[in-house]
């Protein structure tokens, strides 16, 4: 395995020379596939559910305008209230477990050394399960009779008893965050390796050389230089965390007790058992605006 | 020494459930016969996601490499407009959109068809594929463009003959998180196929496990844990050297 | 390299291009109006033995033909849901008769009253199955597989634990005494456990608990649907003597956590006393297990059961209703009750077949078919929400009143009313 590192992208990012400029209709041309499905495939879901929002909106049978009652009903929702509490506190953990995890490793195999790319690979096999597959697999992995955790920590005196993996709300998330953890934390490791090896041997060759020592090569030259890279995971770790669903569906199906109900899963509740199409929609049309207004804000932050 | 100490910890926690997973589909190797016969034939399913992931694949690296050119190397109105409106994709829950997409794919004549769902797949692709792409061909030297140009190649052949190559590492990382994402997922054949000889391996694997009711026959659930992540866990292993070159290439920096 | 790309590339354009002009494909369709025709149905994994009978017993003996699709049982309201907004719904689909009110109300329905009217059996069909798919003197439904809740017990383990092992529990109060016995008894290495529920799933409660208050004369809504009775004496007391079932500990450790997927796996394995189960099971059950049935019966006896399963109707959306309905009536005809569910010990739709020449090998299939005529299915409008719903306000009462907080279930019960009338 080899990992070569290109770094001639810098000087590119510069303005394009003027014979390159005024190609409108071709840049057109190569970005239409990109506008066509975003266009049809995106923006007009979009605008379809926009108006949904605004609109009692029955399964079948037509649509009554009735905005913005959609709206106005979302403060009384108190399954909603609640989730936004949860899925807020959900966002923090995970983001900040999935940082320091996925930092960790790759400090750990950023040094090209014999063996090293097996455990990159291990550590990012992981992402490969998909979430359904996944789910399921610590579904039974976890499970009080079939799984092979108990038995194991029994084994080894650690606890006397089967653990109630997702029994009490405080199990249940930390059970649903070991999850995520395990799926996640090699992609951010990657993500976090290209950061790592962008910055110039050279630079620490000349912190060593006066005299640095390892945490303060660490705090004074690596995380300023890792910078841009970390952002970059922290806005792909907020919105995924923001936006859960999959892991809490499948896993602790919100339980016990509505503690693990993420914001999406209200939203869909509402849509698919409730069969408040417009109330689902309203719902997503105030997560979107959130989720934009939060990421300009730690695009404009970060950089 | 204690680096590696460390790491072969940290290998058995990442590997132990995929290895339990596999272990305790085999404790009874009926439980894959068993699946074959499920429904339709385990390979109807199967040759329904491998139609499904290959369509997703090919669309999602015909539209990113193209748009990741235009948007790299050319000027043109609405172009920031488009890439933010690109990227917000990333910030709709998926619950909510696929009714509208499902009435949407009514009206374009692709209800119930894997071509509409895997252009679905292309859709929710394209912020990350987009992304590589733009800073693959960024990070290209504008001089081997030139070359090509000087070579008497138009802009299209230029693009086509040299510069696809020179991004092949962007590629091959845009193509296989294009599969992964397809192969894997289950909610959205679940809702835009409504028929159960066009379903994925995923739908009829969750179909499967929840067959008789109140039961799980949890050796056949590793089974099918198995039989839709083995197929991503190879293709993972034999293309890493392309995808870590694809994501070391610049393709991730802002 | 380059070239081998930019093949690949063509080939995904040429494969999209080609696909899409090949058009959807499959279902439905246009076809000669008296051609045989292909109707779609979809059903729920967890009827799907009982429907995939029925449908292959019609296919080869009918000129039309049926094209089942199942899918998964968590999943099966979304995508009805997502196919009815998308007017996309088969022909036929089937229901959980619970949701049947819910569906018909938002008019995913056909109205099948005066086929229903033309049918010789139309008084004999399970009337809870009947009542639940009537909406404003219109009916939508016809029964379709039927699930009962029932008493099973473990006769090895009653013998085992000094109890007779021929004498199931007539009240309540005796499950209970059991139930303790047995974990008194047998419990000591944690293996085997008095009883077991499913504590962590709101469709399991009212599944399993509410016969009790049935048996007992009592109610758990008013006739509406729009009132709950779930804070009323009986209800109260049946919560009472399953919490100190829980506070025993002769419940099994995980019944607080059981979120319904696997509730009823615990009893074939023979770790279970006695408990109550669904009746489809009972043809599951190992072939060498002793197990007796007995009706679920309030604190103090009376017997009743819930009536689940699932209903089946044509569609709204449906562009052929009388093939649709063609093969509906067939499935509840003498032939397909007594040759396909009778025969594979299914409970039948139908009240004057409850004897049978198949019934007759087992007295415990008659016993549970006779119930059927006994028990009740709760109509209500908004009930998927308010009590299958995990996120619903039932769930949370059920928890309070066994595991936690009991002085709450006045409350909540208020909340249930409101979510009823939503």
């Amino acid at each position: 395995m080899t990992l070569t590192v290109t770094r001639s992208g810098r000087a590119a990012h510069a303005a394009p020379p003027a014979r390159w400029r005024g190609r409108k209709v071709q840049g057109w041309l190569y970005a239409a596939p990109t506008a066509v499905i975003v266009g049809v495939l995106f923006l007009a879901p979009l605008v379809l559910v926009v108006w949904m929002s605004l609109n009692r909106w029955p399964l079948l049978g037509p649509a009554t305008f009735n905005a913005p009652d959609n709206y106005l009903k979302i403060a009384d929702n108190p399954l909603f209230v609640d989730a936004v509490v949860f899925t807020l506190k959900y966002t923090v953990i995970t983001t900040v477990l999935l940082s320091g995890v996925a930092l960790g490793l790759a400090l750990l195999v950023q040094e090209r050394r014999p063996g090293i790319a097996f455990f990159r690979t291990a550590f990012f096999l992981p992402g490969a399960v998909g979430f359904a597959a996944a789910g399921l697999l610590f579904y039974g992995m976890l499970n009080n009779d079939f799984g092979p955790i108990d038995p194991m920590l029994q084994a080894l005196g650690i606890t006397g008893e089967p653990v109630k993996w997702i029994g009490t709300p405080n199990m249940a998330l930390f059970s649903t965050i070991t999850l995520v953890l395990w799926r996640f934390a090699g992609f951010n490791m990657l993500i976090l390796l290209t950061g790592l090896q962008a910055i110039p041997t050279e630079v620490y060759e000349a912190a060593r050389s006066d005299g640095a020592n390892r945490w303060q090569i660490f705090t004074k030259i690596t995380l300023p230089l890792l910078r841009p890279t970390l952002a970059l995971m922290l806005i792909l770790s907020v919105t995924g965390s923001l936006l859960a669903f999959d892991q809490f569906f499948v896993f602790t199906n919100g339980g016990p007790d509505n503690s693990t109900v993420s914001m999406v899963m209200v939203v869909y509740r509402d849509a698919f058992f409730r069969f408040d199409l417009g109330g689902a929609a309203a719902l997503s049309v105030v997560l979107l605006a959130a989720l934009v207004g939060l990421n300009t804000l730690m695009m404009r932050r970060l950089r | 020494m204690s680096r590696y100490l460390t790491l072969s910890a940290l290998a058995v926690l990442f590997l132990f459930p995929l290895a339990w997973s596999g272990y305790a589909s085999l404790e009874e190797p009926s439980n894959y016969l068993e699946m074959a016969g499920f429904g339709e034939g385990l390979d109807t399913y199967a040759t329904n996601s491998v139609l499904v992931s290959v369509m997703t694949v090919g669309g999602t690296l015909v539209v990113s490499a193209l748009g990741g050119y235009g948007f790299a190397r050319f000027d043109f109105p609405g172009k920031n407009l488009l890439f933010l409106a690109t990227l917000a994709i990333l910030m709709v829950p998926y619950a909510t959109i696929l009714i509208p997409l499902y009435v949407l794919l009514g009206y374009l004549g692709l209800q119930n068809s894997l071509v509409g769902l895997s252009l679905v797949f292309v859709m929710f692709q394209l912020p990350f594929a987009l992304f590589m792409m733009r800073n693959a061909f960024e990070a290209l030297p504008r001089e081997l463009e030139e070359a090509a140009l000087v070579d008497g190649c138009g802009t299209f052949r230029a693009f086509s003959r040299v510069l696809l190559a020179a991004v092949r590492p962007a590629l091959i990382t845009v193509g296989l998180f294009a599969f992964l994402a397809s192969w894997n997922d289950f909610f959205a054949p679940l809702i835009l196929l409504n028929d159960g000889s066009s379903f994925t391996l995923p739908v009829a694997v969750v179909s499967m496990t929840q067959h008789t009711f109140g039961a799980v026959d949890y050796g056949m659930l590793q089974a099918g844990v198995m039989v839709m992540a083995l197929p991503c866990l190879i293709l993972f292993i034999v293309l890493q050297r392309h995808y870590v070159r694809g994501f070391m290439s610049g393709a991730l920096r802002g | 390299m380059r070239r081998r790309l930019a093949g690949i590339s063509l080939l995904g354009v040429l494969a999209l291009t080609a696909a899409a002009c090949g058009g959807g494909g499959g279902g439905g369709g246009a076809t000669p109006a008296d051609g045989p025709v292909t109707i779609t149905m979809w059903t729920r994994a967890a009827t799907q033995t009982q429907t995939e009978r029925l449908v292959q017993a019609y296919n080869s003996s009918h000129k039309n033909q049926v094209k089942l699709t199942v899918i998964p049982t968590d999943n099966y309201q979304p995508r009805i849901a997502a196919a009815a907004g998308a007017k996309q719904l088969p022909d036929v689909f089937a229901a959980d008769v619970i949701f049947v009110p819910n569906y018909t109300s938002q008019g995913l329905f056909m109205d099948v009253t005066d086929r229903i009217a033309a049918l010789p059996y139309k008084d004999k069909l399970a009337p809870s199955h009947m009542k639940l798919g009537t909406l404003d003197g219109k009916q939508y439904t016809l029964p379709h597989t039927l699930d009962l809740s029932v008493w099973f017990w473990n006769k090895d383990l009653y013998e085992k634990a000094g109890l007779d092992p021929e004498q199931g529990p007539k009240t309540l109060k005796e499950f209970a005494r059991h139930a303790t016995t047995i974990h008194d008894k047998l419990g000591e290495d944690g293996k085997v456990h008095g009883t077991f529920f499913g504590g962590n799933c709101g469709g399991c409660y009212v599944f399993t608990f509410w016969p009790s208050v049935w048996a007992a004369g009592a109610q758990v809504m008013n006739d509406d649907g729009t009132a709950s009775l779930n804070d009323q004496p009986v209800m109260t007391e049946v919560f009472r003597i399953w919490r100190e079932l829980y506070e025993k500990k002769a419940t099994g450790p995980t019944a607080k956590e059981e979120q319904g997927p696997t509730w009823t796996g615990f009893f074939p394995k023979g770790e279970i006393g006695v408990m109550p189960m669904p009746s489809t099971t009972l043809g599951l059950m190992p072939k060498e297990m002793k197990i007796g049935v007995t009706p679920i019966a309030g604190p103090d006896g009376g017997e009743s059961t819930f009536v689940g399963g699932d209903s089946v109707g044509i569609s709204a959306t449906s562009e052929h209703a009388d093939a649709a309905w063609e093969f509906l009536s067939w499935t509840v005809s003498d032939d397909a009750q007594i040759e396909v569910m009778a025969k594979n010990k299914d409970v039948l739709a139908r009240t004057d077949l409850a004897g049978n020449k198949y019934s007759a090998e087992d007295p415990r299939v008659v016993l549970i078919n006779s119930l059927v005529a006994k028990g009740q299915t709760p109509y209500a409008l908004r009930f998927g929400q308010t009590y299958n719903d995990p996120q619903g306000p039932w769930l949370r009462l059920a928890r309070e009143a066994v595991f936690g907080d009991a002085a709450k279930v006045a409350q909540l019960n208020a909340e249930i009313t409101k979510s009823l009338q939503q």
